[in-house]
């Protein structure tokens, strides 16, 4: 993060909380707004340059998800949710709607800064407009539609290749079940879940040093799948990078 | 059905007499042998046998019957003069007086027997089915186990198909059970029976011109509801007579149930019952209402522990770690509490996938991370498990309350060990410690709500839900739970069952790669 100071929006009618958020991501090099309503969010998000929207679901004047999607009506600005437990079926319909990621509440600042992090660093690739993801050992190149696994060329079939490339665009994030059939089968396979699950297993044998226990395209539970953060974000994060754990 | 009954009795009547004609043949056979072989002459006393017992058993007409013939019978073979029915001897007149007085005598002295039996027997009939819906109700925990109970009461005393519906807040028919359906017709009346809140009885013709009766059980309490009784094809005439039967049943039911108290257990059934709506709504809100500052203490917390101030301040860090971690043991706690509401309120309704059995598996031990730490975890894990068809995040949530329960009850630093295998269409993951271990008597136990053993009490914080979530959780997938333990601190193994339909998942492995 040398850039200009990231800013960040935070949409949360808890005081203690956006409290909390402020002192985290102002320590970390942040710079924080803050709205209690979603009114006052939508407002403030037109208002001037945001970096990056955290939105809480139980906000008094409206729905989260009416939040995600006005300022996805114009503007790519990358959103994570504050969702609760049991949820899942929200989550996805968020995810749907254009948020980038959730966490779920009760979380810890650490979980949460991965998260974020994962989220700037894609819109600054998609900015950029860089060809090739790297995961770890893994290395997935877009424009040559090769996938390197510690430098050596892995034979995918299409449909194998298509669902890494589909993650691998998202990198870092969750990329929904319903999205992976629609990009990979087609619509009408949305509910086929056990179609990514054989295909997931497979990939996992191909890219996974232990594909019963995968560090690199990790399940979330009842929602999707993800790729797991690109190599810059090891040591302090990694540990925060699996999924729900402070939950 | 009066008629049939009546057609019933002349039968039993014909068969007697035609039976009785057969004894007296036989008797005149006998008396033939007796008299032809030893030379007795007065052989005709023994007609009085089968006129007793045509009386004992078919009453007094055959016996009279029988009487009838054993003097003609007498008359024409035995008497001078031979093959007449004349009779010169004046004992044969004294004989038939006796054979009339005899089938009198007996007859009427065998139907009293009858009806004596029969009456005892109806009475220990009645005595049982008493007994037996004073033992129903003496268990029957809510209202509706009660009205299920006089339901079946009084359909057993009437002996037509009864149902009773219960007050208006239960709304529908007490019992619930199949075969409890009635006509819209009848449903109406029931419908201005139970809001008009008096007894007044009516006569409601259903869908196949059966009669229904609906009335209120009891005109004084009216918690005892509403009753529908089919009284079939019946005629004015009967459905008179069967309604006055009806209110002697019925007044004698509302007497046995004042007497059994059934009006106060039905308002105690109730009252436990807005009870418990009472408290799964208090615990519902108070969890929900505790979330919200524990996030804030969590979130904090987190912040504090990383903050550039405290990097080199180890006993305050110290300080952070315990807030920490007190408050994700309450989250937890808030969560059991949140679940155990779900479960016994609105029920746990899955959300079914295709789920990779390994997936859920690395979800729940990445979720148990912190609270594994210091343990060795041994996962057994086979790379060709089957798929199975379930809501993973319950699943994984099951198996977090295994996990949990582990490390809870099993001494720090001890080995865990989760090993999964597919065997006999059944997925099972059991997840093993080597901890305090399960008594013969807390086995049983163990699946029950707020169930913590005495042995833990003292030195194990807990609420004793988490089995008892995991298990519905379990359950709500179509699985079950197994505990298994070699005895007081010997270890427990507890695992999660799940159904595999291993036609189901080939065919999708070959149906994915086109």
């Amino acid at each position: 993060m040398s850039e200009p100071t990231p800013i960040v929006l935070i949409v949360d009618d808890e005081i203690q909380i956006r409290r909390f958020l402020r002192t985290g991501f102002e320590l970390n090099g942040f710079a924080v707004h803050e709205a209690g309503t979603g009114a006052e969010a939508i407002h403030s998000a037109t208002l001037r340059p945001i970096d990056l929207v955290i939105v809480d679901l139980g906000l008094p004047d409206m729905d989260g998800a009416e939040v995600v999607e006005r300022i996805r009506s114009w503007s790519s600005v990358p959103i994570i949710v504050l969702s609760v437990r049991n949820a899942e079926a929200q989550k996805v319909q968020l995810l749907e709607l254009g948020a980038d990621d959730y966490v779920v509440k009760p979380f810890g600042m650490a979980e949460l800064l991965a998260r974020v992090r994962v989220a700037l660093r894609r819109q600054s690739r998609a900015a950029s407009g860089e060809p090739s993801v790297k995961i770890g050992p893994l290395t997935i190149d877009l424009a040559a539609r090769a996938v390197l696994l510690n430098g050596q060329r892995l034979t995918l079939t299409p449909k194998e290749y298509r669902l890494l490339q589909v993650l691998a665009q998202h990198a870092g994030n969750v990329v929904t079940h319903q999205h992976l059939l629609k990009e990979v089968w087609g619509s009408i396979h949305v509910h086929d879940t056990h179609y990514l699950r054989i295909f997931v297993r497979k990939l996992r044998q191909k890219i996974e040093q232990n594909p019963n226990s995968p560090k690199i395209l990790v399940t979330e539970l009842g929602v999707g799948y993800r790729l797991a953060q690109a190599e810059a974000e090891t040591g302090a994060w990694a540990g925060a990078a699996a999924p729900a754990k402070t939950e | 059905m009066p008629d049939r009954s009546a057609l019933r009795k002349l039968r039993s009547q014909v068969r007697g007499t035609l039976l009785t004609f057969g004894l007296v043949a036989i008797t005149t056979g006998v008396i033939s042998l007796i008299i032809f072989s030893i030379g007795l002459t007065r052989g005709s006393v023994l007609y009085v046998i089968p006129v007793m017992i045509a009386a004992i058993r078919w009453g007094i007409v055959p016996s009279l019957f029988a009487a009838f013939c054993g003097v003609l019978a007498s008359a024409y073979l035995f008497f001078p003069p031979l093959y007449s029915f004349r009779i010169k001897d004046p004992q044969e007149v004294i004989n038939l007086i006796l054979y009339v007085f005899t089938a009198v005598v007996v007859s009427q002295l065998a139907t009293r027997l009858k009806r004596e039996l029969e009456l005892s027997r109806q009475r220990e009939i009645d005595l049982r089915d008493l007994y037996a819906f004073s033992r129903r109700l003496a268990v029957a925990f809510d209202v509706s186990d009660i009205h299920a109970a006089i339901e079946d009461h009084l359909a057993s005393v009437l002996q037509r198909k009864v149902v009773l519906f219960a007050g208006a807040r239960e709304g529908t028919a007490a019992g619930r059970r199949k075969g409890s359906a009635v006509p819209a017709q009848v449903q109406a009346e029931v419908t201005k029976a139970l809001s008009a809140r008096e007894a007044a009885a009516a006569i409601v013709t259903g869908n196949a011109g059966e009669t229904w009766l609906v009335r209120a059980v009891s005109p004084k309490s009216p918690e005892f509801g509403v009753i529908a009784i089919d009284f079939g094809h019946a005629s004015q005439a009967s459905v008179d007579e069967l309604r006055v039967r009806v209110d002697a049943v019925l007044a004698d039911a509302t007497a046995t149930l004042e007497r059994l108290g059934v009006a106060h257990a039905i308002s105690e059934a109730r009252m436990r019952a807005q009870t418990d709506q009472l408290r799964e709504a208090l615990i519902g809100s108070v969890s929900h209402e505790l979330r919200t500052p524990l996030a804030s203490i969590l979130g904090a917390a987190t912040v504090l522990s990383a903050a550039p101030a405290l990097r080199n301040e180890k006993k305050l860090k110290a300080l952070v770690h315990d807030v920490r971690n007190e408050a994700e043991r309450l989250n937890s706690d808030i969560q059991n509490l949140l679940d155990a509401t779900r479960i016994s309120s609105d029920g746990v309704t899955p959300h079914l996938e295709w789920a990779d059995p390994a997936d859920i598996i690395n979800a729940a031990v990445d979720r148990c991370r912190r609270r594994l730490t210091g343990r060795r975890l041994d996962l057994n894990v086979p790379d060709d498990l089957p798929l199975v068809h379930v809501d993973p995040v319950l699943v994984q949530q099951a198996l977090v309350q295994l996990f949990d329960n582990a490390v809870k009850y099993s001494p720090p630093g001890s080995r865990i060990a989760l090993a999964a295998r597919a065997r006999d269409g059944r997925l099972v993951i059991g997840v093993s410690d080597k901890g305090a271990g399960l008594t013969d008597a807390e086995q049983p136990l163990i699946w029950e709500r707020f169930a913590r053993g005495d042995r833990h009490a003292a030195n194990t914080s807990g609420s004793g839900l988490g089995l008892w979530i995991a298990n519905a959780f379990v359950a709500a997938n179509g699985g079950k739970m197994t505990a298994t333990s070699d005895g007081p601190d010997r270890g427990t193994t507890v695992a999660i069952e799940l159904p595999v339909t291993q036609k189901a998942v080939t065919q999708l492995e070959s149906d994915a790669d086109e």
